[in-house]
């Protein structure tokens, strides 16, 4: 996976010259207008006055304000909106990680028979459409008395959850040298020991990204959390946010835009402590049989 | 365990003797949180869909085949479907083939500062759609977006558009949304499966002259098969589920011609009462993802794993 891999590009890095680089350095501003604009743009209207943002969409604010947040904050009752999402978040990804950690191991490091096959019923999960169970869902969570409580909500979160962190955590303990565990088992180790002792510890690290991945996942999710849920108070952050489009918020936008950044911190600051570890090629462990 | 026991496949009977524990909490309670969320809930839906059900009352009315028929001859359902399919061609072709080209850019190192690409491109991942179709209600909107206003002041005033209300392009405007959160996605995806092409591969053809493009299309593409399978997977599957842009943009106006298949059985069921042909509608997105993803498996994963 390391990045040399690929260097056939170094010495042609030298061949490249003035013509080389300046298409590197168009197609960057290009790409950096394209992703980076939009994001800048929405920050930056944040923190303009009501005036300010009558003079255009690109013209530089005259002061910084920082109302807008204020006023979004809590117009919008965003305290208990975050609330919400962040428990949905880390309960639900909480519980798919744990209930993800033995299947992972079993269907990782064990010889069970028809392995591909349990594997993939259980993958099937991860490419359902949700509203092709949102109908059962909603009727079964109201049978249960579970229809519009955080509970309910956190209980389906962490069953979809479950399969990719299978998927995850499978892959990362592939990636474990045999030979540790051989050692475990010579000495009469059972498997819970050989789990719990040798390959618990050595996955914490993709047990770290699974987690992160989920909890982006989950602040993320909107058709589980508005149909599942009735009472404003149990919404999270992407159902409570669809109030932002009606007149009363988009006559000036400094309100929507703060509002936007608002619900992007936390993962902002969740990427900006794990980006590495997700960035590179975990992903990807779902194209390595 | 011991070499000895290998030479022979245990039964699932011998292993789950061997293994209690593992089997309880590492097969059997995977199978049954499928059976619960998934096995269950599908059956359910097909079931429903033969019914006529209000979702208040506790009786349901069996109907047959009826809701099947009612749909045939829905021009909603057809103008969704095929939106469903627009939208997983532009995805596939726009956030598709451009993820493929930037981790080859970056790959190649033809592109300047690949962390901060890279970073970039995959931040509107992390984001809900909620967040990134409401901002591009901003940056679109008819008076005062910045869209329209950056093409007033570069002399292309002309390409205004009605984005949202122009039934005959609003489709595609939320697909080129929904392109530009995706694209990080397939880049990263893409960056990875590169990483892995042996070297070789390429130093032989770059002996051979080959420049960037033939590289990529002749080289890079052929060896990437497994990673693009899976892209490929991930991206019908992304294609169906489309909903939240719609719920947050346009709510299937202008006409109903923005909606998706997603959207109609959430209509259907949930503001028009109509669960039973809500369950029908559900059946056809199933339906359309299997077909879709049978296709995809007997075409482009076939073989593709034989390494």
């Amino acid at each position: 996976m390391s990045d040399a891999a690929l260097d056939f590009a170094d010495s042609r890095r030298a061949l490249l010259g003035f013509t080389g680089r300046l298409v590197g350095f168009t197609l960057l501003a290009t790409l950096m207008f394209i992703w980076l604009g939009p994001v800048l743009l929405v920050v930056l209207t944040s923190v303009k006055s009501n005036n300010d943002f009558l003079a255009g969409p690109f013209a530089l604010p005259t002061h910084l304000t920082f109302e807008p947040y204020l006023k979004v904050w809590f117009a919008l009752g965003f305290g208990p909106l975050m609330a919400n999402s962040f428990l949905y978040a880390t309960a639900g990804s909480a519980l798919a990680v744990i209930l993800a950690l033995v299947p992972a191991f079993t269907l990782s490091r064990l010889d069970v028979p028809g392995k591909k096959v349990i594997f993939g019923i259980i993958l099937t999960g991860l490419m359902l459409p949700q509203q092709t169970v949102i109908i059962p869902l909603y009727d079964t969570l109201r049978s249960l008395n579970l229809l519009d409580t955080r509970l309910g909500l956190i209980v389906v979160h962490a069953a979809y959850g479950m399969p990719a962190q299978i998927l995850i955590l499978r892959g990362f303990m592939t990636t474990i040298p045999r030979d540790i565990e051989k050692a475990a088992y010579l000495e009469g180790a059972s498997d819970l020991q050989v789990f719990w002792r040798v390959i618990l510890p050595l996955s914490i690290p993709g047990i770290l990204v699974g987690f992160t991945l989920n909890f982006i996942a989950i602040w993320k999710e909107f058709v589980f959390g508005l149909v599942l849920l009735n009472s404003e108070a149990n919404f999270p952050v992407t159902v409570g946010m669809l109030k932002l489009n009606s007149d009363r918020y988009m006559s000036v936008f400094n309100l929507p835009a703060a509002g936007l950044v608002i619900a992007q911190i936390p993962i902002v600051i969740l990427f900006i402590l794990t980006y590495r570890r997700i960035s590179e090629g975990n992903f990807a462990g779902a194209t390595k049989g | 365990m011991s070499e000895l026991l290998q030479t022979r496949q245990p039964s699932l009977f011998e292993f789950a003797r061997a293994h209690v524990l593992a089997t309880i909490f590492g097969v059997v309670m995977p199978l049954v949180v499928f059976a619960v969320f998934v096995g269950y809930p599908i059956v359910y839906t097909v079931v429903l869909s033969l019914y006529e059900w209000n979702g208040m009352t506790p009786t349901k009315t069996f109907v047959g085949l009826a809701n099947y028929q009612y749909m045939l001859q829905d021009r909603y359902f057809y103008t969704a479907l095929f939106n469903n399919l627009k939208w997983l061609a532009v995805t596939l072709v726009f956030p598709v083939c451009l993820g493929l080209v930037i981790a080859y850019g970056l790959r190649a190192k033809i592109l300047p500062f690949p962390t901060l690409v890279r970073t970039v491109i995959f931040f509107p991942v992390t984001m809900s759609l909620i967040s990134v179709g409401l901002m591009f209600l901003l940056i679109l909107n008819p008076l005062f977006g910045a869209f329209d206003t950056l093409l007033q002041s570069i002399g292309l005033g002309g390409l205004v558009m009605e984005w949202f209300g122009d039934y005959r392009i609003a489709l595609y405007t939320l697909t080129v949304v929904s392109g530009w959160a995706f694209t990080g996605m397939p880049m990263i995806f893409y960056f990875a499966g590169l990483g892995d092409v042996p070297k070789d591969t390429f130093d032989a053809a770059r002996i051979e002259g080959a420049g960037h493009a033939r590289m990529l299309i002749q080289v890079a593409v052929p060896q990437l098969r497994p990673v693009t399978a899976v892209v490929v997977m991930l991206t019908i599957f992304e294609s169906l589920r489309a909903f939240d842009l719609i719920a947050v943009m346009t709510k299937g106006a202008p006409f109903g011609t923005t909606n998706v298949l997603g959207y109609l059985v959430y209509l259907e069921s949930f503001w028009n009462s109509r669960f039973g042909y809500g369950a029908a509608l559900s059946v056809a997105i199933l339906a359309v993802s299997v077909g879709l993803a049978t296709l995809v498996t007997r075409t482009l994963m076939k073989g593709a794993f034989d390494v």
